[in-house]
């Protein structure tokens, strides 16, 4: 096979490479991270490199002008090599890491009276007969008696990976060992104890274990110790696999290819052990001291997490693999815990309701709450909807897309420094007034913004009922742009990017579909069980990006219901905590799967339905004014 | 035994819109045609009041109209040269009003100017005493230019200004405002989106009575069933008292059956199919009544046979 060199600039690395590897495939060989938000599909252009020297096989697309193309411009993504060539990679926008600055996480009480006994995994110190000529006994076999004696402990199980340094444990802590085990865990009850890890001495002082949150977007780590059932440290990152695809369906494709399961298991997984580690030290214990780990996540998350193929979750008629993971000891995915930790993934219900869903169905308290009507709402990328009083339940997933988090939308971005996170509009001049985040110069708007960009704009008539931006009035801010008609939100002399940014037909467009999807969501679900939107008691908003919704415009777009203020409850983010009292309770756990059994799944597919909704929906705030009453004396008292 | 006709008791009315001014309202027709005021689904007479008949629009063109059938351009013969001639033959033929419709260019070459569309109203107008109806090239820019000069040209008459679209109503809908005129509104065959566009216009100002909507139709056997489906619903919830959805509604029957190649065709069909313009005068009419039965007030024909026949089932339907 022909192969040919391809060298990398500024980091100057040449890999050479078989003739048809993509020039992305060639930077990852070469150890160079190229960005590909859509995955690799040649959607978003983020991945454009420049080809210095020598020439490469591109595939049209739209994302590259005649000019782009001119200057060497090429898609890593798209781009084969075909001959020796040397490729500039540019500065691209780097992933924030932080995700949004001057915010310190939230101590988390106890959601409930915590007793140690409620939860599956156990301390214990024991001092065993010193061994002699006269009792030589093995070292596994006088554990097991010691265990039998002491704490009645039989059948005792115990793993090679234990065994292997039994042994030196039992010497170094000169007979005296403290034995970590989990008794009675939910999927073996009355099953034998299992050994999750020994270490010399006696060391009782803590009981640490893991509840996880994989988003799409962010990953948490919540560090608890089980011994009260705190939590002593929090760590949150953007998940790793964002550069291979900003949403799940973009990465099942990027999952489906080549190797492609394996690098977004590894990047998942990289994330996660930086995050246990950033806890541990937080506390100064060594990651390798956590024994269990509960983790929720979209049901894609967590195939992608237990390297399990997503794939038939994005085809008809859209199903998981599995919905409910068995446990599995840390050592099989390489998370980097206690190896013998049990990892127990939540239980999803359908390939877009999962295990985040449930978890969040469980922490809401929506159970507990008295007879009244519930919506709980996860808004992400995907919009998870519950709706019920938990005598009974049932939920759907609508496809926002990734606009209110910033994709899709020229001048989006993710809210951290620099994002424009609120907006008004003069109704009188037109002119924009906002807020940013950090207080800098603004790069972009985020989605708390664009809601209330949307509102605004809506409220003020710079654009009417339908989204369609208002050429005709007396004001330099709203114009024929590239992409049709756009408003000047800030000026470029005001920005940090030095370009004007701005709100397009385009994107107004988009985040239309997105707010109609999630309300149009709400509007099936409500109907599919004989009731309106507008019974609904209490809404609860899990979701990081629920946090940062103003409601009062929310509503004046039509996204959320029109219901009272003080009916809204934000959560933060449910899914986590939902992992954590499946940690805490035994109880807790068999809710969780209890919740997945009793919810009934609406696809909204094969709802016919939801096409007549979502085009009700794709108004402001809705064709149906009578669904918004406060709207509805607004704009009329307005009129 | 006598058997007890269940009746509807509904709580809506399709709205009354009349187009064309005459002297006293300060226009030139002869009179006005009046359609909608409905408070029962088409033709149940027993249950409630249908006080106008379907009217029927001929359809001609500011043009020898280049694309359409040969069997429309002999049936009409030499008038389809001269606007006013055709007004007055299709006024002849049994039209209630007259579609102008403007064309986007000249012999297919230069553009058809703001002084050629003022005049080919002009002289329409003064052919014929029924009202008009005057649409646009079918792209924006030409639209706006052009009916806005349309507008001005006829101000006080009445005409009913098309075709409105969600991306384009504004220009439209402020001649409309600023000359007397009414304007149809056109979505693509959802009733949210055609209450959306109601909404958008009245937002304007325009008063309801003087919008009527086009929800677009099909011909038969190209989604006829679609369209039926929409403007039936779209007239139960004008009945059950949902406003924006209450008014009277326009089909361009001709324009649809007369682009399908049962009636474009003339050779090279299954012999089954039969005789060519009978089958061509059959898809308009059957396309036409079959979209009065589902509550079309404004039918825009083409053909004289089948605007003849359509005319004996209204009258039929009407108990006349």
């Amino acid at each position: 096979m022909t192969t040919y060199k391809v060298r990398f600039l500024p980091q100057d690395v040449t890999v050479e490479v078989p003739e048809g590897t993509l020039l992305g495939e060639a930077a990852r060989l070469a150890g160079i991270d190229v960005q590909m938000p859509c995955g690799g599909q040649g959607r978003c252009g983020r991945c454009a490199v420049i080809v210095k020297e020598g020439n490469v096989h591109r595939r049209p697309t739209q994302r590259l002008s005649p000019d782009d193309v001119a200057i060497g411009l090429a898609l890593a993504c798209q781009a084969t090599v075909v001959e020796d060539v040397v490729v500039s990679i540019p500065p691209q926008e780097k992933i924030e890491r932080k995700i949004r600055e001057g915010k310190r996480a939230a101590r988390v009480e106890l959601p409930f009276p915590y007793d140690s006994h409620d939860q599956p995994l156990r301390k214990v110190a024991v001092t065993l007969d010193l061994p002699s000529l006269h009792d030589q006994t093995d070292d596994w076999s006088r554990l097991q008696r010691e265990l039998a004696r002491r704490y009645a402990m039989r059948d005792v199980e115990v793993s090679l990976t234990v065994l292997r340094k039994l042994g030196r444990v039992l010497r170094d802590g000169e007979w005296t060992v403290t034995v970590v085990l989990e008794t009675d865990a939910w999927d073996r009850p009355n099953g034998p104890p299992r050994i999750i890890d020994v270490l010399p001495g006696e060391r009782l002082e803590n009981l640490w274990a893991a509840a996880i949150d994989i988003g799409t977007t962010s990953n948490v780590v919540w560090l608890v110790d089980l011994l009260g059932g705190r939590v002593m440290a929090q760590a949150v990152d953007y998940n790793g696999q964002i550069a291979r695809g900003e949403d799940v369906i973009s990465r099942i494709i990027y999952a489906s290819k080549g190797d492609g399961l394996q690098d977004l298991q590894r990047l998942v997984i990289e994330t996660l052990n930086r995050l246990l580690q950033q806890a541990a030290d937080e506390r100064n214990i060594p990651p390798e001291e956590i024994y269990k780990v509960v983790v929720a996540g979209n049901s894609t998350m967590l195939h992608l997490f237990a390297a399990i193929s997503p794939e038939p979750i994005r085809l008809m008629p859209f199903i998981t693999t599995v919905n409910q993971l068995p446990t599995f000891p840390a050592r099989e995915i390489g998370l980097r815990v206690c190896p013998e930790a049990t990892v127990d993934c939540l239980p999803g219900i359908a390939s877009y309701v999962g295990a985040d869903i449930t978890a969040g169905v469980i922490s809401s308290g929506m159970c507990n709450m008295a007879q009244e009507l519930i919506l709980f709402v996860d808004i992400g990328t995907n919009g998870e909807i519950v709706l019920g009083d938990c005598s009974w339940l049932i939920s759907c997933a609508c496809s926002a897309g990734p606009a209110f988090e910033g994709a899709g939308v020229v001048h989006g971005m993710r809210a951290t420094a620099g994002a424009i996170e609120e907006v008004w509009v003069n109704a009188e001049t037109y002119e924009a007034t906002y807020r940013v985040i950090g207080g800098e110069k603004p790069r972009g708007i985020c989605g708390s913004g664009l809601i209330g960009l949307l509102a605004d704009m809506f409220i003020t008539g710079v654009m009417d009922k339908s989204g369609n931006i208002n050429l005709n009035l007396p004001t330099k801010r709203v114009r024929q742009g590239e992409h049709g008609p756009e408003y000047v939100v800030a000026w470029a002399d005001e920005s940090a990017t030095g370009e004007d940014i701005v709100i397009t037909g385009v994107d107004v467009d988009n985040l239309m579909r997105a707010k109609a999807a999630v309300y149009a969501g709400f509007s099936v679900l409500a109907r599919s069980v004989g009731l309106t939107i507008n019974d609904v008691g209490q809404v609860l908003i899990g979701g990081a990006f629920g946090q940062y919704i103003n409601v009062e415009k929310a509503i004046q777009i039509g996204m959320l219901p029109d219901r009272p203020y003080d009916r809204f409850q934000f959560l933060g983010n449910t899914s986590v905590r939902g992992a954590y009292m499946a940690l805490l309770a035994r109880e807790m756990r068999h809710r969780v799967t209890e919740v997945g059994q009793m919810m009934t799944y609406l696809e909204l597919s094969a709802d016919n339905t939801f096409f007549d909704e979502f085009n009700a929906a794709m108004f402001l705030p809705h064709t149906d004014l009578d669904q918004f009453p406060s709207m509805k004396e607004f704009l009329e008292g307005a009129g | 035994m006598t058997v007890e006709i269940p009746v509807e008791k509904w709580s809506g009315k399709v709205i009354e819109v009349a187009l064309g001014a005459t002297a006293e309202e300060g226009g030139t027709r002869t009179h006005a045609v009046t359609v909608g005021g409905q408070t029962t689904l088409p033709f149940l007479h027993f249950e409630g009041a249908i006080p106008y008949p379907p009217r029927i629009a001929i359809e001609i063109s500011d043009q020898r109209p280049g694309d359409w059938s040969p069997l429309l351009l002999e049936a009409w013969g030499d008038v389809v040269k001269d606007p006013a001639a055709w007004a007055k033959a299709a006024e002849e033929a049994g039209a209630e009003l007259i579609l102008l419709q403007l064309s986007l260019t000249k012999d297919g070459d230069t553009p058809v100017t703001v002084a050629d569309a003022q005049a080919v109203t002009r002289q329409v107008l003064d052919a014929t005493g029924l009202p008009l109806i005057v649409f646009g090239p079918g792209q924006v820019d030409a639209d706006n230019e052009l009916l806005v000069a349309v507008a001005e040209e006829a101000s006080g008459e009445r005409l009913l200004l098309g075709i409105c679209e969600e991306k384009n109503y504004r220009t439209i809908v402020a001649a409309a405002l600023a000359h007397n005129h009414l304007v149809t509104a056109r979505t693509a065959m959802d009733v949210n989106l055609a209450k959306q566009l109601n909404i958008l216009i009245s937002d304007m100002g325009l008063p309801l009575n003087r919008i009527v909507m086009d929800p677009t139709s099909a011909a038969l056997g190209y989604g006829m069933e679609y369209g039926y489906s929409v403007m039936e619903r779209l007239r139960i919830a004008a009945l059950q008292g949902d406003k924006m959805t209450q008014l009277p509604m326009l089909v361009t029957v001709g324009y649809e059956a007369w682009r399908q190649k049962e009636s474009k065709v003339g050779v090279g069909v299954p012999e089954a199919w039969g005789e060519w313009e009978e089958r061509a005068i059959l898809w308009e009419t059957l396309t036409t009544t079959t979209l009065i039965e589902s509550g079309a007030d404004i039918v825009i024909m083409r053909h004289p046979e089948a605007v003849r026949r359509a005319r004996v089932f209204i009258d039929r339907l009407m108990g006349k």
